[in-house]
């Protein structure tokens, strides 16, 4: 039998509907039994449907909640504590189980999960205790959205919510990048910089979550950008050239000492002098779902931004909506 | 005259004296480990009773998730600590005889700095703000790697304290500094990760940690009682030392490179916590005042209760937040430590 | 070593020149090129218009005044330490005054939310003055006067104390200590002329001080019965000598961080070509610290651009080595 573990990229009609067909006739075994879920540390067997769920990270809080489950537990968020605001109403009543990166192990142990979800960079040496208090999946990536979508998705038995979220994103991201490209013509694909400031220094950010993001939505970035790595941090405003590009998208948190760091290299004749604030494109954004909160639910909130920000037309339904 | 016990083996090779009233002590400090080990046992997001304990344990009743917390969370956790901060407990009362100086630690001779800059590396090189199973093997690694350049770049005719320490504090200052480079440079979970692995952290210490450093403190604590008569010698000065007849140069190596291997294996599997090196000998001397073989046995149990508390205070303080054991480490450490340096002022 | 006065003239001179090489090169060299005529006119017909110029006073001018003042006043700090504690070993890093410095800003910063620059800066300099005072104390033997082992060890217990405090308070907040990493490696970019004008008047009259301290501190050298047979009143050079290392190590860590080896290594270089009397001893390590620092300032711009090496590692890079070098010659009795 067919069973998909990784939704691939477009569909026929024809496809997705013989895949609906098999997944009526998988409901009854899945609703019975145990699934098995390739993840980045091995494989897990599920009992499914979990009941519940231990969230190890921003991204998969996200995605639980987009997947329709309250977690029972969950890890603190990184700003905006205990959890962001954008996730609040759907998680009263969740305990919490301490940082992100030094989860409460007796916590979850007490909360007796039937699934976790951690983050292979932040809980690879907890792993096996964590399969000894219940099946754990692990997404070998925080800013990998689309396969924590894909592995959350089978492992909580909600395959058909993850792929009617998961289409509507890429309806949605076929949609931006038409319409983009009919608006900005010529000027059309735009290098976009990313950036941050903090108390004493500033950042570019060469990789990460809202990188990936605007890649997928055909943004470019400017060559010196295009490395590995996650970033840089610069302490220098000599260094301000580097941060260049058509289009600037800048985030911050609201601290005293931050606002000052950015008023003070905002007001450099070298920022004056960049490409993109001559043509007025620098523009502030939210830090939680730009960089944060790391989930299908962030994604689609940086979409709604996009697209106010180029005033396109966003026709498409809410994702809490659409599935 | 006091009275001491002594037990020799077979033509003399060996010889270890006693005296009876640090056997009693020994064997209090030892129930109160137990006792703290026990405390320490029930306290957690879960507070457990004893009986709850006992029960759970024996498996008499299906406490399932209790057994799993006791048995695989907390258990190891506390069985680290007593290990790890007996392991250092000896290696700073060995240091301090080696240099011949009471504020020596591990931290001095550079084993702490090795093993951190290797630690901090391994956790940038891998991506991983969530430790990986490279870290201890690297700590260790760093930690001989830089105790070998500290003896080969000290050693001329003989290995000398003052430049001992003088060339471990360089050393130490050097990698700090690359330390530092690579916290710079790091992403912000990997670099407070290595921070915290820098105060000193038990947080996930599992079974097979235990099994990895129990053999070397075991036989390191062996190894040091056997030789503690050498550092009582030397203790009267190198000159006297050898016209006792004692092989000062070698000795020293030996008790460094056993000095070495007690901490490189305890700051590998719990963080850099050189402090309890520094602080548990000194504890121990103001409970019996001679003697290495006792002062060897007291040092290790300190500074096993000293760590054991330590970690306890770090996960039951803050809940759910579980806070490095070195913190508190330092936090008791200080004002004992500054009181100490005072009184030895006096003292000399 | 240079040995006549005349020599030893040169040899001031000569560093003088090699300071004054540094500064240019300073000046020339970063992330933005600028030519020789920018940097004339930048000096003698400011335009702020120009970029380049703009660079060169913004930018340029105030890191490296600040590479200046703070490479004197580490590397004379340095010199009179060593002459204090009679240890050739001695330095602002090792006896943990910069751990002091580190533990009042962070202290300051964490549980009184102190952030501001300015404020940052007169904490950093308490702090060094509580561990110098700490430092000297516990080093010190009744009767003996300071024992050289001694404040090495103790300055490495109060460092270790000093440390693990400030890791605590950096652990408990997390966005803290993402701002302090970076005053933590040591630097001196990203600080501005105003911020540091009250400090820098006063690294110049510590400097002017100590040199007038000179021919006292040949003495210091000499056990106390001597010095005190001379008629000398020790403990009141001691106490002016210590006055001018919490002022001069004092300021140069509050204004640029925890910068290590250069008040080490500097006076062993300049007491290598200069001899070991102190009237020499001083300017010289002055000139030879500015000339280090802005050195190693330049070099941390140009390695991996556009990002900068953290200028205590350059020093660090380049100070071990010397310092093993120097610590292997010690202590050769056993």
């Amino acid at each position: 039998m067919i069973y998909p573990t990784r939704p691939s990229g477009h569909r026929s009609p024809v496809v997705l509907f013989f895949l609906g067909i098999t997944f009526l006739c998988l409901i009854p075994a899945v609703v019975a039994g145990t699934v098995t879920v390739d993840h980045a540390l091995g494989v897990a067997t599920v009992e499914t449907p979990p009941e519940r769920v231990v969230s190890l990270y921003q991204g998969a809080t996200d995605t639980a909640v987009a997947l329709g489950i309250k977690p029972v537990g969950m890890v603190e968020s990184w700003t905006e504590k205990p959890m962001y605001r954008y996730l609040r109403p759907y998680l009263s009543d969740v305990r919490m189980l301490g940082l992100e990166t030094q989860p409460d192990l007796e916590g979850i142990a007490l909360l007796n999960p039937d699934l976790i979800v951690a983050a292979r960079n932040r809980h690879l040496a907890i792993f096996p205790l964590l399969e000894q208090i219940a099946p754990t999946v692990v997404i070998e990536d925080v800013y990998d959205f689309k396969t924590l979508l894909s592995v959350m998705a089978r492992a909580t038995g909600k395959q058909a919510q993850g792929r009617c979220l998961l289409e509507h994103w890429q309806a949605r991201a076929r949609d931006f990048r038409s319409r983009i490209r009919k608006n900005l013509g010529d000027a059309w694909p735009t290098e976009v910089a990313i950036l941050s400031f903090r108390a004493d220094h500033a950042r570019i950010y060469y990789g990460g979550f809202a990188r990936s993001v605007l890649e997928e939505l055909g943004f470019l970035a400017p060559e010196p950008h295009r490395q590995e790595g996650w970033g840089i941090k610069l302490t220098s405003q000599e260094s301000i050239p580097a941060m260049d590009a058509e289009t600037i998208f800048l985030f911050m948190q609201d601290d005293p000492a931050v606002q000052r760091t950015y008023r003070s290299w905002t007001a450099h004749p070298l920022w004056q002098n960049l490409k993109a604030v001559t043509a007025g494109e620098v523009y502030p954004v939210n830090p939680v779902t730009w960089n944060m909160g790391a989930g299908i639910l962030a994604a689609n909130l940086m979409l709604d931004d996009l697209y106010r920000h180029y005033r396109l037309p966003d026709t498409l339904p809410e994702v809490l909506d659409a599935c | 005259m006091s009275k001491t016990l002594v037990l020799r083996g077979s033509a003399d090779r060996w010889s270890v004296r006693i005296q009876p009233a640090v056997l009693w002590i020994g064997l209090g400090l030892a129930s109160l480990l137990c006792l703290s080990a026990l405390v320490s046992l029930s306290l957690g997001t879960y507070p457990t009773t004893v009986p709850q304990i006992i029960q759970a344990l024996s498996g008499s009743e299906d406490l399932s998730g209790i057994r799993l917390i006791l048995l695989e969370i907390r258990l190891p956790r506390i069985l680290m600590a007593i290990l790890a901060g007996g392991a250092l407990g000896l290696a700073g009362l060995l240091l301090q005889g080696l240099v011949q100086n009471p504020l020596a630690s591990p931290d001095v001779v550079g084993i702490t700095s090795g093993a951190s800059a290797a630690a901090v590396f391994t956790l940038w090189i891998t991506g991983s703000a969530g430790g990986t199973p490279l870290l201890v093997p690297a700590a260790i690694t760093g930690a001989l790697l830089v105790t070998v350049l500290l003896v080969m770049l000290s050693w001329r005719g003989g290995v000398s304290p003052t430049r001992l320490v003088l060339i471990g504090v360089g050393l130490a200052a050097g990698l700090s500094a690359v330390t530092t480079l690579i916290l710079v440079v790091s992403p912000d979970a990997t670099a407070m990760s290595a921070y915290i692995w820098l105060t000193g952290s038990l947080y996930a210490a599992r079974w097979s940690d235990v099994f990895g450093l129990a053999p070397v403190v075991i036989g390191g604590l062996a190894v040091a009682i056997a030789v503690a008569r050498h550092l009582d010698l030397h203790a009267l000065g190198s000159d006297l030392a050898l016209s006792l007849g004692s092989n000062v140069n070698r000795q020293r190596l030996v008790h460094l490179l056993l000095a070495v291997v007690l901490a490189g294996g305890a700051v590998a599997y719990a963080g850099a916590l050189g402090f309890i090196g520094l602080l548990a000998p000194h504890m121990a001397r103001r409970i019996i005042r001679t003697g290495h073989v006792g002062l060897t046995v007291i040092s290790a149990l300190l500074g096993g209760l000293i760590l054991v508390w330590a970690d306890l205070a770090g996960r039951v303080l803050f809940i759910p937040r579980d806070l490095p054991a070195g913190l508190f480490v330092a936090g008791v450490g200080a004002p004992f430590f500054v009181f100490l340096l005072y009184r030895l002022r006096r003292q000399s | 070593m240079l040995m006549t006065r005349t020599a030893r003239a040169a040899g001031l001179l000569g560093g003088i020149a090699i300071a004054a090489a540094a500064l240019f090169a300073s000046l020339m060299f970063g992330h933005i090129p600028v030519s020789v005529a920018d940097l004339y006119s930048s000096v003698v017909a400011y335009n702020p218009g120009d970029l380049e110029q703009l660079v060169i006073r913004s930018e340029r001018v105030p890191r490296t005044l600040i590479a200046l003042a703070v490479g004197a006043g580490l590397a004379v700090a340095g010199v009179l330490m060593q002459a204090l504690t009679r240890n050739p070993l001695a330095s602002p890093g090792i006896l943990g005054i910069n751990a002091g410095a580190l533990f009042l800003v962070v202290v300051g910063a964490n549980l009184f939310s102190l952030t501001a620059p300015t404020q940052l800066i007169w904490l950093a300099f308490a702090g060094s003055g509580l561990a110098a005072m700490l430092v000297y104390f516990l080093g010190h033997e009744p009767g003996r006067g300071i024992s050289p082992i001694r404040t090495v060890l103790a300055g490495v217990a109060l460092t270790a104390l000093f440390v693990s405090f400030s890791q605590g308070l950096l652990i408990l907040n997390q966005e803290r200590f993402e701002s302090m990493l970076f005053w933590i490696a040591g630097s001196v970019s990203g600080r501005s002329l105003e911020a540091v004008a009250p400090l820098l008047p006063l690294i110049a009259g510590g400097l002017v001080f100590s040199l007038l301290l000179g021919r006292q501190l040949n003495l210091l050298g000499l056990d106390d019965e001597v010095t005190q047979g001379l008629g000398l009143n020790v403990a009141q050079i001691r106490l002016l000598t210590g006055l001018m290392v919490i002022l001069l190590a004092g300021t140069s860590v509050a204004i640029a961080g925890m910068i290590g080896f250069v008040g080490l290594i500097v006076p062993h270089i300049a007491r290598g070509l200069l001899g070991t009397d102190h009237r020499w001893l001083i300017p010289g390590a002055a000139v030879i610290g500015g000339a280090l620092l802005m050195g190693s300032d330049t070099l941390a711009r140009l390695l991996i651009p556009p990002r900068e090496v953290p200028i205590g590692v350059v020093t660090a890079l380049m100070g071990t080595p010397l310092f093993l070098h120097l610590a292997r010659r010690v202590g050769q009795k056993s």
